[in-house]
């Protein structure tokens, strides 16, 4: 109760006043013209966007985050799905790409098998010519239209100018 | 797991084969013909019983299957050599069948060298040996059809091949 008599009406008058007056002041006020006038642009850049987000507590917010609910509402499958495989093949290269690392690895592969054999070949061909008392070196590499014939070269005489 | 780094050989094509590289080739070729003989097989089994609704297997009529068997082998020979002087297990060793004097063979020579080849094989594999001790590396057959085996794979290019992949910066 309030110490001096009859406080508590005049209280209670002011308040249905203020609220009556507030009212009256609100429907006057024409909100859409009192925005309009305002520059937010203006306001924006008075704002110190820096200092307001260095007072923000990134971690703190991340520790709100529920990382696990949100992925259970993300539709994996159906991203995947608009995702257009063939033209991000097309744009990466990435089918180039496979394709010139599949051949190089087969090609690879091939050149060390053919480079084996040649030289297990060596190896029970000079065997052979050691058995047989042959020289290697006397042996015809190949047929005489494949193998080239190299040329002797014309010998210099000491004598010569 | 530490892989030994084989460096290619240089300058070898037109020279005469070895024996190694000629019996993985014939090897592999074996191996070849008869998966494909294996799946030609199956093949005529499932539409034979397909068409005629009876159940139908190579392998319970011997004599055809050796038949067919020695006309395949003979068709996978003849024919790839004619064709272009190697057959798929050549290929792969980068080796090929040319005349004696370097030229390409032509279907007579395949057809010789088809025929005369399973005796090098039948007397202990002896039709081989030649590979080793005759100076051009003439097997049997290869006397009687007059051919020779040659490395048709360019040792200098796989080379070359061989020193670009070293120089190229691993990624990190």
């Amino acid at each position: 109760m309030s110490p001096v008599p009859g406080s508590g009406r005049v209280e209670q008058l002011a308040q249905a006043v203020a609220e009556r007056v507030v009212s009256i002041v609100m429907d006057a006020i024409d909100i859409d013209a009192l925005l309009e006038r305002i520059d937010v642009d203006a306001l924006v850049s008075r704002v110190d966007v820096d200092g307001v987000v260095n007072r923000v507590d990134v971690d703190k917010l991340i520790d709100r985050v529920d990382v696990e609910k949100i992925i259970e509402r993300v539709d994996v499958e159906k991203i995947i799905e608009r995702v257009d495989i063939d033209s991000l093949m097309e744009k990466t290269e990435l089918g180039t790409i496979i394709a010139r690392s599949t051949s190089g690895v087969a090609s690879e592969v091939l050149d060390v098998i053919r480079a084996q054999g040649v030289g297990l070949d060596d190896f029970f061909a000079r065997w052979a010519s050691r058995i047989l008392r042959r020289t290697p070196t006397d042996l015809p590499l190949g047929p005489p239209t494949l193998v080239e014939t190299v040329p002797a070269r014309p010998e210099l005489s000491s004598g010569s100018a | 797991m530490a892989t030994a780094v084989v460096e290619p050989v240089e300058g070898r094509q037109g020279h005469y084969a070895g024996a190694v590289s000629r019996l993985v080739a014939f090897g592999a070729d074996v191996g070849a013909s008869w998966g494909l003989f294996t799946l030609g097989a199956a093949a005529l089994a499932f539409t034979i019983q397909l068409a005629s609704g009876t159940k139908f297997s190579l392998s319970n009529h011997q004599i055809a299957s050796l038949v067919a068997a020695v006309i395949w082998e003979f068709i996978y020979f003849t024919y790839q050599w004619t064709l272009s002087g190697k057959t798929i297990g050549m290929a792969v060793l980068g080796i090929r069948v040319v005349k004696t004097d370097g030229s390409p063979i032509g279907a007579r020579q395949a057809v010789i060298r088809t025929l005369t080849l399973p005796l090098s094989i039948i007397v202990f594999g002896l039709g081989f040996l030649g590979i080793l001790t005759n100076r051009r590396r003439y097997a049997w057959h290869d006397h009687f059809a007059k051919t020779a085996v040659v490395y048709s794979w360019d040792a200098r290019a796989a080379r070359l091949r061989w020193l670009a992949r070293q120089d190229t910066p691993t990624p990190t």
